[in-house]
């Protein structure tokens, strides 16, 4: 890695996972702007606290110290709007943020339940009526506190702010919390396990999170590379291209990626797309134990095929397929040191698995992150198998490296009654991203709810799908076997919709030199 | 390679002129052909699944060519350009002319199997005995089409409008249709087998299939079939 981000300028929301660096509790409070000036100065108050990408170190050797609690702002078109960006800069953002995540439902398949009509009160109001409208975010994520509750220390100092510009900015409630009480803000913490230790699993129970993009120019990254970035040719591995994460660098196509003027607005910016997906546990639960019963390989691997990883420990099942090798791979992993540990779980390809008899087409992680498996051609040697077509592109990543996404993001609610899908449990996924369209649209249209790309026909992927509930045209997929076994594929049929959106937006994520500009009303693209 | 053809697939591309003229309503004949192919959307399927064999085919109403600009002048003309006493309205009487169409022109094209043979004729006749009616409603406007009144006179109509087409690509294996459908049919219908049968003893299986075997009878490619035209599961 040659290339050194100006972390200084980039919010810490965009590079780190909070979770992973020791924030495991969150808070994302959203705000109307009634009075663009006052808005403004809001925004400048906030911005005196925001989180940067900065490396943390000692205070006594100059540099900056861990914070107990981050801050981090990001707005909606409207909220561009609001707080007074020159129409000439407005035109320059991307069609589908200024659309919003709700007028995009069509392409990311919410329909039925995930429709916006079922959404949080707060989504459902959001993009109707200008009181209503969701114009700024602000995410406090806070450490554990050993006598004081640091999240509600957060949220107490930005009540304050909010206070001091309370004829300007207003709090929107309207997020549903436990038995469906309205709360003003969404509260979202790691799981904790039966003992009350805290874990990195969802509330189905995988790991999640693991293979998070790593790209140019992120110090604390340089030794996450494998498995994480791009495949290279001769099979190492490579960062991916900071354009495709942040607006103002150079992409994957060494273009610029289209961002608004003037690019002290963009540079270092990026856009995030925040959703709140509940988690139907009850119906997971039941499907899972319905085909585990059937499922030669039992219920634990049945588990591990709808993810691409096991669930205790998130072997991926290139590395593990069966129970023999998962052993084998437990005793590795539990003598490797922390890095080890890393490499054991993030460094792998599909070239050894491409007709996925390993880990099945539609599994989650193959669907979200192909690596180099899409540039796979039918095996004229062997009937019914893909093998890898060497040479079809420039790298093995090609169809893949353009469609990546940070993902970032906590677990919320807690699960009290796992025979109950209506409890309040799911997953407040960010994903952050240089082009909502090509990226995050583009992988939900494409590779989570239709199958193609992968030969899968129209079979969505497994997990988050948005399976039909129609018995007319009931979801599937299909669990390939090895080509050259006796072994009959596993159908998963009349899939049910193991998860549903309950809301969410597009949102800007400025740098910090724009958030003054911003602060300041003093952006100007002429 | 024969002209249109491509192994037992036929590219059949037609351009009938449309007569400029208007109705008693004042709209033009070239406006109530498009509306009326317009119409066909609304129907159930398109008229033309009740024609045989036809892989794919699109109509349109062609209103003149389009261009981005005027072409490119030669070097002749870039020399000219340089005389200073060769008067403007002469140059501009020296750039090519703007190309349009004559008259607007109802387009038809049509991929469909044609067999050994290469012919269109069966194709032709088969759609006039199919929906004769129909295709009377679309060309009725169309110069020289009062000449056809049976499937004689269409096909000879059809020929003259036709246009060689040199390359193209087929969407389809060169199989007839009746193959096809019975082979979607049968892909979709084992697809459901296999659903509704996983996990079942080998004895059980067999027996299922057999009974499978006999309801979808793979050498019957008239019933049951996927019929011509539909596009989902039902």
């Amino acid at each position: 890695m040659t290339k050194q981000l100006d972390l200084l300028d980039i919010q810490g929301n965009v590079i780190r996972a909070y979770g992973r660096f020791g924030f495991p509790v969150a808070r994302y409070v959203f705000l109307n702007i009634t009075d663009d000036g006052i808005g403004r100065d809001f925004v400048g108050e906030i911005t005196k606290k925001v989180t940067t990408s900065v490396e943390w170190g000692k205070k006594d050797d100059g540099e900056i110290a861990r914070p107990k609690w981050t801050v981090n702002i990001a707005f909606t078109y409207q909220g561009m709007k609001e707080l007074g960006i020159p129409r000439s800069s407005l035109v320059g953002f991307s069609p589908e943020f200024v659309s919003g995540m709700k007028e995009r439902k069509d392409i990311l398949g919410d329909d039925g339940v995930s429709s916006p009509e079922h959404w949080d009160p707060i989504w459902q109001g959001n993009r109707e009526t200008r009181d209503k409208d969701v114009h700024i975010f602000v995410a406090l994520n806070a450490q554990y506190g050993k006598d004081t509750d640091l999240l509600e220390e957060s949220y107490q100092w930005l009540l304050g702010v909010v206070n001091q510009h309370k004829k300007g900015v207003v709090i929107l409630g309207g997020h549903k919390g436990d038995d469906g009480t309205l709360m003003d803000y969404q509260d979202a913490k790691i799981v904790l396990d039966e003992h009350g230790m805290p874990t990195a699993k969802e509330h189905f129970g995988y790991t999640d999170g693991i293979s998070d993009p790593v790209f140019e120019g992120v110090p604390y990254d340089a030794d996450r590379i494998n498995g994480r970035g791009k495949q290279m040719e001769d099979g190492s591995w490579a960062p991916l291209a900071t354009g495709e994460f942040l607006l103002g660098h150079i992409d994957e196509a060494k273009e610029y990626p289209p961002a608004p003027a003037p690019i002290l607005l963009s540079r270092n910016g990026t856009y995030m797309v925040y959703r709140k997906l509940h988690e139907n546990v009850a119906t997971f639960e039941s499907y899972l134990d319905e085909h585990g019963k059937k499922y030669a390989g039992g219920k634990e691997l049945l588990a591990a095929k709808f993810v691409g990883r096991w669930r205790d420990n998130g072997a991926p099942l290139t590395e593990a397929p069966d129970a023999a090798s998962k052993a084998a791979f437990d005793a590795k992993y539990a003598a490797a040191d922390d890095k080890g540990k890393d490499d054991l779980l993030s460094n792998f390809t599909y070239d050894d698995d491409m007709s996925g008899a390993k880990c099945p087409f539609s599994s989650h992680i193959r669907r979200i992150n192909p690596r180099a498996s899409l540039e796979m051609v039918s095996d004229p040697d062997k009937a019914g198998a893909l093998k890898v077509s060497k040479n079809a592109f420039d790298t093995p990543g090609a169809l893949s490296n353009r469609r990546r996404l940070l993902r970032r993001g906590l677990p919320y609610g807690q699960v009290k009654d796992r025979t109950k899908d209506d409890g309040n449990h799911g997953i407040i996924i960010m994903m952050v991203n240089a082009d909502i369209n090509r990226q995050f649209e583009f992988v939900q249209q494409q590779w989570i709810n239709y199958g193609n790309d992968f030969r899968a026909g129209s079979d969505k992927e497994i997990i988050l799908g948005n399976h039909s509930a129609n018995e007319k045209f009931p979801s599937k997929a299909v669990l390939q076997v090895d080509p050259d076994s006796d072994e009959a594929p596993y159908i998963l049929s009349k899939i049910p919709r193991f998860v549903e959106t309950r809301g969410g937006d597009y949102f800007f994520i400025p740098s910090m030199t724009a958030l003054r500009m911003i602060a300041r009303g003093v952006i100007d693209p002429t | 390679m024969a002209s249109n053809i491509s192994g037992n697939a036929y590219a059949l591309t037609i351009l009938s002129p449309i007569k400029d003229g208007f109705t008693q309503d004042e709209i033009a004949y070239s406006d109530i052909v498009r509306d009326r192919l317009q119409g066909w959307n609304t129907e159930q399927n398109s008229p033309m699944t009740l024609t045989p064999q036809t892989y794919l085919c699109r109509f349109f109403v062609l209103d003149d060519v389009y261009t981005e600009s005027l072409p490119g002048a030669s070097a002749l003309d870039t020399i000219v350009d340089w005389l200073p006493f060769v008067p403007d309205w002469a140059r501009r009487c020296a750039l090519p002319a703007e190309d349009h169409l004559k008259s607007r022109y109802l387009v038809f094209s049509s991929n469909f199997y044609c067999g050994p043979s290469g012919s269109v004729d069966d194709y032709l006749r088969g759609m006039w005995n199919a929906i004769g009616d129909r295709v009377q409603d679309i060309w009725g406007y169309c110069y020289g089409f009062e000449a056809v009144n049976d499937a004689d006179s269409f096909i000879a109509y059809m020929k003259k409008c036709q246009l060689t087409a040199t390359l193209f690509f087929v969407g389809a294996n060169d199989d007839p249709l009746e193959e096809q459908l019975k082979a979607l049919y049968l892909k979709q219908e084992f697809a459901k087998f296999a659903v509704d049968n996983q996990g079942l003893s080998a004895a059980e299986l067999k027996q299922n299939f057999q009974a499978f075997f006999e309801r979808v009878q793979p050498a019957n490619l008239s019933a049951p079939t996927w019929a011509a035209g539909k596009y989902r599961l039902d």
